[in-house]
């Protein structure tokens, strides 16, 4: 293998596919390779732990065709470190040499051969409208675990709903639900669990004007976005009943600014240390937010706001709720609740497309 | 225990020859008869060693140490620098880290919350290389070994394959399914114990305790 190619281009492609790399290896050490194929002016690097694989495409000048496994890490160290300019790769069977500028490397390569045969994606291809999907995904995948002891809940649930694609995910103390109008990427009735890491991968390469294209296997699923491709494996398992979890009606209604919401958290929060939460005292025409740490201090701020119900204190956990405000969006939100121990609902003022349900925290 | 510093020389003859040279070493017998030859260095690991059951015989200049294999470790004793002879005792055993081996105590009074319909057969249930945490029965009635650890490594699931080895041996219980049951369980864990059939469990202590979190869930 023997191609030319630009250092930033290279280190951008490298840096992508390296995503995917599993740390040590694991099970199979070749998988803390980056694979590279070249064909043509064709370069192709793959990293991938078998859960996730990310592949990019690299237009170079290639000289000779081949296929090698370079240490991902090394190889990303490497590029990113020479001088910018042209970089000058060639392949034998042991070693890869790079030069870049006055520098010259060579790094022993691992035998492509053991690089696992990673299947094709499905050859049925549906577009999404990448600017809403990123959103989407920015306002959902927060939600989801990060414990692999529920694996289940490490996913977000797509789902196709009414007319459209709606996106869910919950670590069992909140969950967050974002639907998708008007686009049709599943059949009726079809949902998917994709881990929410590999949606975390493509919201990165995620563009505002890409186009992006998902291809649904049985087990896997494929999104391309320009030269890359993220494919990742499915979850299996039924994800929790959640609609039963969202109340129809909650008898007090708070309605407040969200940038000034938001500042006042992140300020009380402050004082909201050693898993203390943070309490929400709903009055008519204001919003008190208080934090006590014991040892350390309290904080407390008032807030502008409209309340329509019975006077309440509601305590949350500080970084679900600041979570939650940040990504419902909009210029005013409301936060709906029963009383201090049922689910809190938070949704953005004229907008039903987005709902993040949160559990509060018991106080004393 | 017997402690005996002295230069010497040592030759094993046994699945092999080895011949160590002159020099100081500490000679340990211990009650049990075994024989281990220390040098002054390294954490554990004797210059060599012959598990016991032995015969040692000590002659004017040299020890000789047999076991049934036929196995002889010749020791010979140039100068003794000290030789100290204490009565141990009976030792206690490992005691385990605290929550591992009350983590054990609360599966066993609840062996449901590892897995649905399974009961408690015995604690310690004693294979030939070591009593297994839980021994259960599964709502068919099939045996299942448990291994209890505070964080679930490579190295628990090793031991679980171990004595479901053993256990598998035994035509009353067999067939015997493992679950390796822990706080947290290593993705690396996982995949060995799926790999091998062994199921795994990651369970909350101070769920079991029946202590009560302050966080509220939604389902």
């Amino acid at each position: 293998m023997k191609f030319r190619c630009e250092r930033e281009a290279f280190e951008r492609a490298l840096g992508l596919a390296g995503r995917a790399v599993s740390g040590r290896g694991g099970a199979l050490p070749v998988l803390s390779g980056v694979h590279l194929v070249l064909e043509g002016d064709t370069l192709r690097l793959t990293g991938s732990d078998l859960d996730l694989t990310i592949s990019v495409e690299l237009t170079v000048a290639g000289e000779q065709d081949g296929v090698a496994v370079l240490p991902a890490k090394l190889a990303a160290d490497i590029v990113r470190a020479v001088a910018d300019g042209k970089v000058e790769m060639t392949v034998d069977s042991e070693e890869a040499h790079l030069s870049a500028g006055r520098s010259e490397f060579s790094l022993r390569v691992i035998p492509a051969d053991e690089f696992p045969q990673l299947p094709e994606p499905s050859a049925d291809a549906v577009k999404i409208d990448a600017t809403e999907f990123k959103d989407a995904l920015r306002q959902v995948t927060p939600a989801a675990s990060a414990d692999d002891s529920r694996p289940i809940l490490t996913g977000v649930l797509m789902a196709a709903e009414d007319d459209g694609l709606r996106l869910v995910a919950t670590d069992s103390y909140r969950l967050s639900v974002r639907d998708l109008p008007g686009s049709t990427v599943l059949a009726s009735d079809q949902s998917v669990l994709v881990p929410s890491r590999s949606l975390n991968e493509l919201a990165r390469v995620l563009g505002d004007d890409d186009d992006l294209t998902l291809r649904l296997g049985e087990h896997d699923a494929t999104f391309e976005v320009g030269a890359v491709r993220v494919t990742t494996r499915l979850i299996e398992g039924d994800f929790p009943n959640y609609r039963g979890l969202i109340p129809s009606s909650q008898p007090n209604k708070l309605t407040v600014n969200r940038e000034a919401l938001l500042d006042a958290v992140r300020r009380v929060r402050l004082l909201a240390q050693e898993s203390t939460p943070l309490r929400l005292i709903m009055k008519d025409g204001v919003l008190e937010l208080v934090a006590v740490t014991q040892d350390v201090g309290q904080a407390q701020e008032a807030v502008d706001a409209s309340f329509d119900g019975a006077e309440l204190t509601v305590a949350f956990n500080p970084e679900y709720l600041l979570n939650g405000i940040e990504v419902t969006g909009g210029e005013e939100i409301t936060l709906e609740t029963v009383d201090e121990l049922k689910p809190a609902l938070l949704r953005r003022v004229g907008s039903d497309d987005y709902l993040y349900l949160l559990m509060p925290v018991r106080v004393s | 225990m017997r402690l005996l510093i002295a230069r010497c020389t040592v030759d094993y003859d046994g699945r092999l020859t080895a011949h160590l040279p002159s020099a100081v070493r500490l000679i340990m017998v211990k009650a049990d008869g075994c024989v281990a030859i220390h040098a002054d260095g390294g954490a554990y690991k004797p210059l060599n060693w012959m598990n016991a059951p032995n015969r040692l015989i000590e002659h004017d200049d040299h020890w000789t140490v047999t076991n049934p294999k036929g196995e002889q470790l010749t020791i010979t004793i140039e100068e003794v620098l000290s030789d100290l002879s204490e009565e141990m005792g009976v030792d206690p055993g490992l005691q385990k880290d605290g929550v591992e081996a009350h983590l054990q105590e609360l599966l066993a009074a609840n062996p449901e919350s590892i897995g649905e319909g399974l009961r408690l057969v015995r604690r310690e249930y004693p294979t030939d290389i070591g009593p297994v945490d839980l021994l259960c029965r599964d709502a068919d009635g099939g045996a299942v070994a448990v291994e209890v650890k505070r964080r679930g490594e490579i190295d628990g699931v090793e031991q679980l394959t171990r004595y479901l080895d053993f256990l598998n041996r035994d035509p009353t219980l067999r067939p015997v399914r493992g679950v390796f049951v822990a706080q947290e369980i290593k993705p690396q864990a996982k995949v060995l114990a799926t790999d091998r059939d062994i199921g795994w469990v990651v369970v909350d202590y101070n769920e079991l305790r029946g202590i009560e979190s302050n966080e509220l869930r939604l389902f």
